[in-house]
């Protein structure tokens, strides 16, 4: 069932057996791919939840694109899409839900490498489901902060 | 026998007359009805006020909420709480956008597929150019939610890149009497300063700018410039403003009003 809840300073976004309460000042969208890129019918709908402690703009790709360049240097984005359900358990997507470090975040891993910006990504399986999972950090000084805040909002993200 | 038939003429005209003056208002009491039924009544709409307000934008604390200003008031004028928007977009997606403490200010506008009133806002967010709103300010377009709208009209009428959230329950929280109705929230606070309705945005925005000092409801944010630069000009602006005079105003180069 989908919902959406709203209230105070928590909010709650779930859809497409996924969901998540949101801690302060952060924001989601939960889309299905196609459904909102106008994708051939067959194709398979996967859904994408995008997460920021900014405000996300309307337009985005779906590793952040249009998103990651309005971030300040305090913001940080996160991306996580689901796979064909084939693809769960394959050596790409063997591993358990990570929990990112410091290491795991390089500019090099940016999907669009803009000036500061660290990215990480990782692909996990949870409930014979195949993820991705795409975090972006505002800037190295606020990295560990910005990460604190990352590791905080990924907890709350149930897969059912 | 002449005479006669100019009573009869006169008669008969009068009598027709009270019949069109009789068709004539219940057509009007019908659309009038249609259009309160397409949530752009006018019995509770309210005209725009807002609440003076500090233009000091606040610093963000890391990792928690936007702190307070030094020169914020203790207790600022305000209408009310605020609430977070929560609904979907024209394309299905489901939205959690926050309002309330955060550091970017809001302005919500409530907007109707079937009302005549909401056509000049429509018309103005299609308009390139059109749409001014200072550095850091959200523009959110809530419609009621799918149940409540005639979605296939929204998509006709929302222009691209504009954020159109479907929500029912924020037109709850806000209790918006009818349509177009505009909310302007001050992020940090996460208080309405401001509310009410207008004939245009542009109307809107004036009293918006007027009210707050910040000229970038009428020309949009400010580019980067240098602090003192920017303070001198907020400072002339608020002056400007508070006299009346908006961009564009002919007393600005020199000529009468």
């Amino acid at each position: 069932m989908n919902r959406t809840a709203v209230g105070g300073p928590r909010a709650t976004v779930a859809a497409h057996g996924l969901r998540v309460t949101l801690p302060e000042r952060w924001e989601a969208r939960l889309y299905r791919r196609a459904a909102v890129h106008g994708g051939p019918a067959d194709e398979s709908h996967q859904p994408v939840l995008h997460l920021g402690n900014f405000a996300l703009p309307p337009a985005r790709g779906d590793f952040g694109t249009g998103a990651v360049e309005v971030m300040g240097p305090r913001h940080a984005f996160v991306a996580l899409l689901e796979y064909d359900r084939d693809e769960a358990g394959t050596p790409l997507f063997a591993a358990a839900r990570p929990t990112l470090i410091p290491a795991d975040f390089a500019a090099n891993a940016l999907q669009r490498r803009l000036p500061g910006q660290l990215g990480c990504q990782r692909f996990f399986t949870e409930n014979g489901r195949a993820f991705c999972v795409y975090a972006v950090l505002g800037s190295r000084e606020h990295a560990a902060t910005l990460l604190g805040e990352v590791g905080d909002v990924l907890t709350r993200v149930e897969v059912s | 026998m002449t005479t006669t038939l100019l009573l009869v003429e006169t008669v008969v005209l009068a009598v027709l007359c009270v019949l069109v003056a009789g068709l004539l208002r219940a057509y009007g009491t019908v659309l009038r009805r249609l259009h309160e039924l397409d949530g752009g009544g006018d019995g509770g709409a309210r005209d725009f006020t807002v609440l003076p307000m500090p233009t000091a934008r606040p610093t963000t604390r890391p990792g928690g909420p936007a702190a307070e200003p030094a020169n914020r008031p203790a207790t600022p004028p305000q209408l009310g709480p605020a609430a977070d928007v929560a609904g979907e977009t024209l394309a299905g997606e489901l939205v959690s956008a926050r309002v309330v403490g955060v550091e970017q200010d809001t302005l919500l506008l409530f907007l109707s597929s079937g009302c005549a009133s909401c056509e000049t806002f429509w018309e103005e967010l299609g308009r390139p150019g059109a749409i001014h709103l200072p550095a850091g300010t959200r523009l959110l377009v809530v419609p009621q939610g799918p149940a409540d709208e005639d979605v296939p009209r929204l998509r006709e009428l929302a222009p691209a890149g504009v954020d159109v959230i479907l929500s029912s329950a924020a037109w709850r929280e806000y209790e918006v009497p009818g349509s177009p109705h505009v909310v302007y929230v001050d992020g940090p606070s996460g208080r309405v300063r401001g509310e009410g309705t207008g004939q245009s945005l542009r109307q809107v925005a004036e009293l918006l700018a007027r009210s707050t000092g910040d000229a970038g409801f009428v020309t949009g944010g400010p580019a980067r410039k240098p602090d003192r630069d920017r303070q001198q000009e907020a400072a002339v602006d608020r002056e400007l403003l508070a006299n009346g005079i908006l961009p564009g105003d002919p007393r600005l180069y020199g000529e009468d009003a």
